[in-house]
């Protein structure tokens, strides 16, 4: 280092205020070059509107975007398909044709039957036929894709070049929601060659038939590039590239013109509006859910369950911990905008008193602290909190301290522990917990949602209840999965959604007000799809949006 | 007869400095792949546990099998020894290339937090420490005390609130506009632009450490005699302050540079998280929310052996220059 002044050394016989002159003129020629670069990257990239897309989310990386390797949570999903299309898919009204033209279910023979669209491409360019299909249910059930269970399904055939028909075991009812609206199609003259799907990485597994190829993914910027696909069969894509970033502060990202269509807090909508961006509000899917440890004594009581129903105030909760944005949750766990919600689901307005009562008939006392204990041993509960909201973003909150103040209140004292969120799902997972706060979507697609968030035999989710002790609501979530009438489909989940009211496996909290934003600038319109995307999805990143 | 004793001893301390770092290594191997292990929860839960998607028990297991780290640590080492370090659980690619991937914007964020923060701050304390008992000097000792005293986290996100949020100078987060193809003067700009922030809050970090340590030893070398002789002689005084004195102040604030330079891809975690910078520490910040073991294991493991072997080489570089240090016993 020394050198380097060594080499300055001649120039330093001038007096000591021109090097003073010298390094001020140093610095101001530093910072016009910085203001320079400054300068020139600010419009360098300013693309024809129509041209770009750019959707962020806060945490950006979901994974590679086919069947075996995104995220298993609705972004990731979102993005897979995007280059991969289903049998059929939703939009802004409903159910919508996608590779299959037409289909219908043959009750006796156990089959749905459905007719393929042709003249199809893959991105490669071969043609998609009944043979992808067929190849793709066969896949499945060797290398299993866990968003859509196919134990229900014997197998599918050829009926023709555009034609095929799926066997069923036995009557399946979400099948239309799960085969049909979620199962990406995968191409047979790629997959076939491949023994392990999770380890393929050639570009190959990413040819799909849908209106985006896959030419990008940052696992560390968190960052996707997709490029049009031209010969879309159900129209042309409007924007060439869709682009997801990461980007922290949504609200930031919109405004800057880095993002064109994000997540947003409720809060932002009204200054958002002002500055000419649309304000989507998504119907109630997702809920803010109290985890129980009904395995466990006090809490394997249901008496105890409704005391702490009782207990609860859920529009407190919103109140104080979102600012009123956000709505009380039935305890039913399916959403009052679900088309099977049963409007008489028990309800356990906030009531202290009778949850003290409750809790006194239990054998507890008030101590001189004012809290219950029983046999001298004090009523106490851990209550594990996590930062998960909706739409696969985190976002700290105050439930768990507003939480604590309300079983405080009726004597139950509380022990809040937050804890990351791995280590917080491990101890759920292996019920070494009492009460947990965390959240789940899917309360808008298929009534399935309800055997896998009420069912003992799901065993590796923090969102399920894992519930066994009720006979009759597991034979009825059984029913409910070969019920293939709607109308009495409908009745089972109604009888479903009281049952599990009146036993609170777990306690349904609010739902928050989950919004999304977009620049109108770009010429498209996004929406919720009604129902959720694909199973549940209630994100408002419709991939239809996108088409002519 | 006496040159063949001393010669012996050197090889034989040079060859003990070896086995220690061996072992150190060794250690370091261990831990990387031992403590990982224990962290509560494992991939699996963590990827599905608050998912749309649930599973039973035996896809459960399925699940897990697939991710069971085969052998035990000797097998750990011998894939060491063959470069062989895994496929990420999370992403499915091998490790190195993730790593790889991530390395270049961790060396480029502290490489040039480390050389800016040494260059300004040797020369902040050179002049400092020649106007000693100034209001200046005075203050500056004073105002860089107080700021040695704010840890990253504080001034990164004071500077995010300031410069992104308020006044949108800068961006809030990532290293470059995704996929922006603006060209390349373009394409550097945005990268410094992105660059800034982070950039900005590891040397307000390192700089005081610097000036604070130049300033020092350069009060202590300009009191010596041989400064006044050069004085005398009637030098300039930027030849005296900087060819003189102020090369002989240098060693330790290169010392300094090298221990720092050894914490290179750790040091960067807490400002790479506050900006969402792609470097080292987000991968590993990330593998550590996934558990995604294999990715851990290698992180902490290439970082702890960088340490260890930018030590070895400034232990064998002290040696070299000042042999005290080799004959010590």
């Amino acid at each position: 280092m020394w050198f380097f002044f060594a080499k300055v050394a001649p120039v330093e016989e001038v007096p000591v205020n021109h090097t003073k002159n010298r390094i001020v003129i140093f610095f101001r020629v530093l910072i016009l070059m910085l203001s320079s670069l400054f300068l020139f990257s600010s419009g360098v990239w300013a693309k024809d509107p129509a041209k770009e897309i750019r959707i962020a989310d806060g945490k950006g990386d979901w994974g590679y975007p086919n069947a075996f390797q995104h995220y298993p949570r609705g972004p990731g999903y979102l993005r897979m398909a995007m280059v991969f299309d289903t049998l059929v898919w939703k939009d802004a009204n409903g159910n919508i044709p996608a590779l299959a033209k037409n289909w219908r279910y043959d009750p006796e023979s156990l089959r749905f039957i459905f007719q393929l669209q042709e003249g199809v491409l893959w991105h490669d360019g071969k043609p998609f036929t009944a043979d992808d299909v067929v190849f793709t249910i066969d896949y499945f059930k060797k290398h299993p894709y866990q968003w859509v269970p196919l134990g229900k399904v014997a197998g599918a055939e050829r009926l023709g070049l555009h034609s095929v028909s799926i066997q069923l075991k036995e009557p399946y009812a979400p099948f239309m929601a799960y085969v049909g609206g979620t199962m990406p199609i995968l191409p047979r003259h790629i997959w076939e060659k491949v023994d392990d799907p999770k380890r393929y990485q050639d570009p190959n597994a990413f040819i799909g038939t849908g209106p985006y190829r896959f030419v990008d993914f940052d696992s560390t910027k968190g960052t996707y590039l997709f490029e049009a696909n031209k010969d879309y069969y159900l129209g042309k894509p409007v924007v060439d590239r869709v682009i997801y970033i990461k980007a922290k502060n949504p609200l930031m990202a919109l405004l800057s013109h880095k993002a064109d269509l994000v997540n947003i807090k409720p809060d932002m909508a009204a200054h958002l509006k002002k500055k000419g961006m649309v304000i989507l509000t998504s119907p109630r899917g997702w809920n803010k859910k109290l985890m129980i440890n009904h395995k466990k004594s006090p809490l394997n009581d249901k008496r105890f369950r409704k005391a702490l129903a009782y207990a609860i105030n859920q529009q407190e909760i919103i109140d104080k911990a979102h600012r009123g944005f956000g709505s009380p949750a039935s305890f039913g766990l399916l959403s009052p905008d679900h088309v099977f919600y049963n409007p008489d689901t028990p309800q356990y307005p906030h009531n202290p008193e009778k949850a003290r009562k409750i809790l006194a008939s239990l054998g507890y006392q008030e101590n001189e602290k004012g809290f219950m204990e029983k046999n001298g041993t004090p009523l106490r509960l851990e209550v594990l909190i996590s930062n998960i909201t909706v739409a696969g973003e985190s976002m700290a909150d105050r439930d768990g301290e507003v939480l604590k103040k309300q079983l405080e209140n009726v004597g139950i004292s509380v022990d809040l522990v937050n804890l990351e969120q791995a280590t917080a799902d491990a101890k759920v997972r292996n019920w070494e917990f009492d009460l947990a706060v965390t959240g789940h979507g899917g309360l808008l697609g298929d009534a399935m949602t309800l055997e896998r968030m009420i069912s003992p035999r799901v065993a590796g989710s923090v969102n399920s209840a894992r519930y066994g002790a009720n006979r009759e609501l597991l034979e009825l979530l059984d029913a409910q999965m070969t019920e293939m009438n709607e109308e009495k489909r409908k009745a089972i989940v109604y009888e479903i959604q009281r049952i599990y009211a009146d036993e609170l496996p777990a306690i349904s909290l609010y739902y928050p007000v989950s919004m999304a934003a977009y620049n109108p600038e770009k010429g498209i319109a996004w929406y919720y799809t009604k129902g959720g995307i694909a199973l549940g999805i209630p994100i408002a990143q419709n991939k239809m949006a996108l088409i002519e | 007869m006496q040159g063949g004793a001393k010669e012996k001893r050197f090889f034989r301390s040079d060859l003990g400095l070896v086995a220690t770092f061996c072992l150190a290594a060794l250690v370091m191997s261990w831990i990387s792949y031992a403590l990982p292990r224990f962290l509560p929860g494992d991939f699996v839960t963590a990827t599905y546990g608050a998912s749309q998607v649930t599973l039973t028990a035996q896809e459960e297991a399925a699940l897990r099998a697939d991710q069971e780290p085969q052998g035990g640590f000797g097998h750990y080492l011998w894939r060491l020894a063959r470069f062989d370090w895994g496929y990420s659980y999370v992403f499915n690619t091998p490790v190195s290339v993730l790593f790889l991937g991530a390395l270049p914007w961790t060396l480029l964020l502290m490489g040039s937090a480390h050389i800016i923060s040494m260059v300004i701050g040797f020369v902040a304390g050179v002049e400092a420490a020649w106007r000693r008992n100034s209001a200046i000097e005075k203050g500056m000792v004073g105002g860089m005390t107080v700021l040695e005293g704010i840890p990253e986290i504080c001034t990164g996100v004071i500077l995010l609130f300031v410069f992104a949020l308020q006044l949108q100078w800068f961006p809030t987060a990532g290293a470059e506009t995704a996929y922006g193809e603006p060209g390349f003067l373009g394409h550097m700009a945005d990268v410094v632009r992105h660059l800034a922030l982070p950039l900005g809050t590891l040397v307000l970090a390192y700089f005081p450490g610097n000036f604070l340590l130049t300033r020092n030893s350069m009060v202590m070398v300009i009191m010596a005699d041989y400064i006044n002789t050069a004085r005398a002689k009637g030098l300039p005084p930027l030849r005296i302050r900087y060819v003189h004195a102020a090369r002989n102040a240098l060693l330790p604030v290169v010392n300094r540079f090298g221990i720092r330079l050894a914490f290179m891809i750790t040091g960067a975690l807490v400002v790479e998280r506050i900006n969402s910078y792609p470097g080292v520490g987000t991968l590993l910040y990330n593998a550590i929310a996934a558990r995604d073991l294999p990715v851990i294991q290698m992180v902490v493991l290439m970082s702890s052996l960088i340490i260890l072997a930018v030590f070895f080489a400034l232990e064998w570089a002290y040696r070299i220059i000042d042999p005290r240090i080799r004959h010590a016993r």
